[in-house]
């Protein structure tokens, strides 16, 4: 009952599993080796109401929490975690960001195109020269009469190529403030996709201000105030982060055990050697260690309600336990495991990035140690 | 027009299935249940058919007091409420007296059901029903054009309903069969009727403001002693190994000594 709190919780488990099942599964090699965004399965995802997951009812989204928020990224990633990341650079980065954080005149202007999935949307906070010191960013924002101007550019950013419309973090008079910035904003261009080890069913691009002018209105919240969301989103962001990171390791955990059943080697089936039975079993214990722990903090995690501490201790976790059981895997069906037939390569490239993206195990281990020294006594 | 659609709560058809130690029985114990495949169909066509129609969807569980969780899944993809019979496990001939009592009392215009459970594999209920009501069936309904048709995109209904008159096309040996049947009528589903529909996240919030009437068997004053006794469950024989043949000649020979086949 830990996992699915309510029967909400387990009527969308189940749904995303039999979506899961039957349309993101039979296209995610497609989409790995194409090394795009399956921008029709995205727009399915909007028909079953997934895109405005945690966007309450009244404005057209679900209502759900950040255990619903973690149950969807879970169960996508045990099949898909490139799409999983471009659905999460959507639905998290901006549509839950957004929402949270504008006032009622861009709800109205935006909303329903995000939720529908009639635009795709991504969120720009790291730079070339500033990705963990992410305070230090160098992207200026001038207020112009009516305008703001932005000069400087983000990188890494996912769903760049594809992205309609960005929440865009950048600083006015040293102070971080969020904006929204449209495509076709004069003096905005994204770069060439840029190439990547995994996680290829989603692009990324950099995101390029050369005088780039956006309306006064499209200023989210008040100027100098930006940090405020940026910290409180980053928590839901870690936090479905690592639940990508379990989806990864309950799927090589499935794919391990079953071909050491099915594999003979010695006349008998690997599973009974004891150098596979440590990488089975270690799998399994870390794995489970890393669910009660992911679904336990995101009990806490809301727009109203903050764990900082958790969501960053969720990610430095979990993100090692889905590179390790990838790997496990992976050695479990030796040179099967290694080719492109096998789905577990695809899954171990895709596991890589979350010790990085969303912040590295380092800025996690920075950020607890932190909290912690402030905490105790 | 009122539907009466029927949910039965069925074990994983994708988990193995154990048997327990005395033979008598299989082991419920830590399996996944699910909605049975066949009923999920016959939920889909009855909201199709709403669609087309408007009327009521009612979703009927007769069993375990779980299956609540399935008749909440049929709710979260848009029907409108459901009764809870909470009973063990019936045979298919009390579950089809129990239902006319439903029947009677709600007055559907169409009983849909799926052809069969995939646990049991009966294919049972649905004929006893039409033939304790004395209503027309057709059993196996499926659809001419297809499950990749453009009708199927559309999300048209398989069955045809005018004039009071249901059109139903049906399975048989070797082709389709159309059937017109006057209503009130019991159709039961086919695999290839149609693709269901998943719970949609607003359809599942939806679901939980939704009314499902639970009651118990012993209300209804029908006799469920089972008229059917399970004797013994057994595993299928476990494949032998093949053998490896020196040439043709040995091959052909085989097939024609050992396997008998030409």
């Amino acid at each position: 009952m830990l996992f699915e709190p309510t029967e909400e919780h387990r009527l969308l488990r189940q749904m995303v599993a039999d979506f899961v099942k039957r349309e993101v599964e039979p296209q995610a090699e497609e989409y790995d080796q194409k090394q795009a965004l399956n921008v029709p399965l995205l727009r399915r995802a909007a028909e079953l109401g997934l895109l405005g997951l945690t966007v309450p009812a009244e404005h057209g989204g679900a209502g759900m929490d950040a255990v619903a928020a973690v149950i969807v990224h879970h169960e996508l990633s045990k099949s898909d975690p490139g799409f999983c990341l471009g659905y999460l650079a959507h639905a998290m980065l901006f549509v839950n960001n957004f929402y949270f954080a504008s006032n009622q005149e861009q709800k109205g202007r935006y909303l329903e195109k995000v939720i529908s999935g009639e635009w795709i949307g991504g969120m720009g906070m790291t730079e070339p020269g500033h990705g963990t010191d992410v305070l230090g960013m160098k992207t200026v924002a001038v207020k112009k009469g009516d305008n703001y101007v932005l000069n400087g550019s983000k990188t890494y950013i996912t769903n760049g190529p594809e992205g309609h419309v960005f929440l865009v973090y950048a600083k006015c008079n040293d102070a971080i403030t969020a904006f929204i910035v449209d495509r076709d904003c004069p003096g905005f261009s994204t770069s060439k996709p840029i190439k990547k080890m995994g996680m290829r069913a989603s692009t990324m691009s950099e995101l390029i201000f050369e005088d780039c002018v956006i309306p006064a209105q499209n200023l989210i919240g008040v100027e100098g105030k930006g940090v405020h969301h940026m910290m409180r989103n980053l928590e839901i962001e870690r936090l479905t982060l690592a639940a990508m990171s379990l989806g990864i390791a309950d799927r090589c955990l499935t794919e391990m055990v079953r071909w050491s059943k099915e594999r003979i080697a010695f006349g008998q089936a690997i599973h009974t050697f004891g150098q596979i039975q440590r990488y089975i079993a270690e799998s399994y214990a870390m794995t489970e260690a890393a669910r009660c722990l992911i679904y336990q903090t995101a009990k806490s995690v809301g727009p109203e309600s903050r764990n900082r501490i958790g969501s960053d201790a969720c990610k430095l976790f979990a993100a090692p336990v889905g590179k390790t059981v990838a790997d496990y895997a992976m050695q479990t069906l030796g040179g099967a495991g290694y080719c492109v037939e096998y789905p577990i390569e695809r899954f171990y490239r895709d596991a890589k990035l979350l010790e990085i993206g969303g912040g590295t195990v380092e800025s996690h281990q920075k950020n607890i140690t932190k909290d912690l020294v402030r905490m105790v006594d | 027009m009122k539907i009466l659609v029927t949910v039965k709560r069925v074990t994983d058809y994708e988990r193995k299935v154990k048997i327990s130690p005395d033979g008598l029985s299989l082991v419920t114990e830590g399996m996944n249940f699910v909605p049975n495949p066949f009923d999920e169909i016959a939920v889909e066509e009855a909201l199709r058919l709403q669609k087309a129609h408007g009327g009521e969807v009612v979703v009927i569980s007769i069993g375990h007091k779980d299956a609540s969780k399935e008749i909440r899944q049929a709710l979260a993809m848009g029907a409108d409420r459901g009764i809870h019979v909470i009973a063990e496990e019936l045979d298919p001939d009390a579950v089809a007296r129990l239902l006319m009592k439903i029947v009677e009392e709600e007055k559907p215009e169409l009983v849909i059901m799926g052809k069969q459970a995939t646990d049991d594999d009966a294919n049972q209920a649905g004929q006893l029903l039409a033939g304790y009501l004395g209503w027309p069936q057709a059993t196996f309904a499926s659809k001419v054009e297809g499950l990749d048709s453009e009708a199927e995109k559309a999300q048209t209904p398989g069955v045809v309903i005018a004039g009071g008159e249901a059109t139903v096309i049906r399975e048989i040996d070797g082709g389709l069969e159309t059937l017109k049947l006057k209503l009130p009528a019991i159709v039961t589903t086919d695999l290839r009727l149609n693709h269901p529909r998943f719970a949609s996240l607003p359809g599942i919030m939806k679901a939980k403001k939704k009314p499902i009437k639970e009651v118990p068997v012993a209300s209804f004053g029908v006799d469920i002693t089972p008229k059917v006794r399970n004797v013994k469950y057994a595993e299928p024989p476990a494949r032998k190994a093949g053998v490896k043949v020196a040439d043709v000649a040995e091959l052909v020979n085989k097939l024609k000594t050992e396997a008998k086949v030409i």
